[in-house]
């Protein structure tokens, strides 16, 4: 999620497509939509890779929309319940809905960037505590223990976590397999 | 890195009994020995009917071979556990244990339960006290922001237990908020 150039997530948070809207004509560059048309026109819509879009942005050439995943339908449901949302589902599997919004977030101007970073924050505070309790729940009953524990709702729950909570689930998981597996065991022999 | 992501930010409980065995107990030893000096400092004489204050690692090193009684610490009696698990469950903060309480007791619960009063009971008020105290630090994931978490109180190896998660929590959070000075960067 961090922006270091060798970071494995963060190239694979870019790996998403946003919808520009060009401002200028840029010739012989057509087939970047797969069109037949051969040279891009102002105003023409295009999904675009985040990765490129940057520069695009930032060149003032094009103008962009914000995606699917931060869209008034998913503020919405996240503010009604943050718990239901299913992240996983919006930015496909494996993907990194947090580090998708950080890039976009990057690249608005003050107040919507703002708007956008407490969206982010408040979705993943909201959504933490199920993380942890879930984590520690299974760490709790084991690895072979039964799928759904306690419904539908928390299996739902762990299916649309988004990869880097599901990097924390694991990370609590783990943790408390450890502390739980170290409560448990007796050593009496003489070392 | 080639560590496991776990083990990079923590380490594993077996380690803090480790660095907790480095704490010094009382004993009544039931050989005598002269005072012998080990890396940690020199311990000893042991002479039997008196006390001594050995590392807890050597004192269940001889227990184990019958040569000594453990004195257990003042906090591991059923008196003072009861009172903290009482003011634990009615207080919403963390009260103060010794640090490493986790790990000396399960130590001396371990190899020496016969020279503990009541052992079974101890247990379950330590396994009590650890789930009151779990579920204080649940409520500080809600508390969790990133810059800041403040949990007095918390001992080593509930700190460890968290620690992982909390300080990957707070990275995340590090990287959603935006701070005002941060406008226009990149």
């Amino acid at each position: 999620m961090d922006n270091d150039y060798y970071s494995i997530d963060s190239i694979l948070a870019e790996n998403q497509k946003i919808q520009c809207t060009f401002k200028v004509e840029i010739p012989d560059m057509g087939h970047l939509d797969g069109g037949a048309e051969r040279d891009i026109k102002p105003l023409s819509k295009m999904q675009i890779p985040l990765w490129m879009a940057y520069i695009l942005i930032y060149s003032d050439y094009a103008d962009f929309s914000i995606p699917t995943p931060f869209n008034a339908k998913v503020r919405n449901a996240l503010n009604a319940e943050a718990r239901s949302v299913r992240l996983s589902g919006l930015v496909g599997q494996g993907g990194s809905w947090y580090g998708f919004g950080k890039m976009i977030v990057q690249l608005l101007d003050d107040a919507p960037a703002d708007e956008m970073s407490r969206i982010l924050t408040k979705a993943f505070r909201d959504r933490l505590l199920e993380v942890i309790d879930q984590a520690q729940h299974f760490a709790a009953i084991g690895t072979g223990g039964g799928g759904s524990a306690n419904g539908d709702a928390a299996q739902m729950f762990r299916e649309g976590l988004e990869s880097v909570e599901r990097e924390l689930f694991v990370l609590a998981q783990e943790s408390a397999k450890r502390t739980k597996r170290w409560y448990e065991t007796t050593d009496k022999s003489v070392k | 890195m080639a560590l496991p992501i776990s083990l990079r930010s923590s380490v594993t409980p077996p380690e803090l009994e480790l660095i907790a065995s480095e704490q010094l107990i009382e004993i009544i030893p039931l050989i005598s020995m002269d005072k012998t000096a080990f890396i940690s400092g020199a311990y000893g004489p042991l002479r039997p009917p008196a006390k001594c204050r050995l590392p807890i690692w050597m004192a269940t090193n001889l227990k184990l071979k019958k040569k000594c009684h453990i004195v257990p610490p003042e906090w591991l009696n059923i008196d003072f556990l009861q009172d903290r698990l009482t003011r634990e469950t009615s207080q919403p903060e963390f009260c103060a244990m010794p640090f490493r309480f986790a790990e000396v007791a399960k130590i001396i619960l371990d190899v020496a339960s016969d020279d503990v009063e009541n052992p079974d009971k101890i247990r379950s008020l330590l396994k009590d006290l650890r789930e009151a105290r779990q579920a204080k630090s649940r409520e500080g994931i809600t508390k969790l922001d990133h810059s800041e978490l403040t949990l007095p109180n918390l001992c080593s190896m509930e700190i460890n237990e968290i620690r992982p998660f909390f300080i990957r929590s707070m990275g995340v959070l590090t990287q959603l908020v935006r701070e005002p000075s941060a406008a226009g960067d990149i």
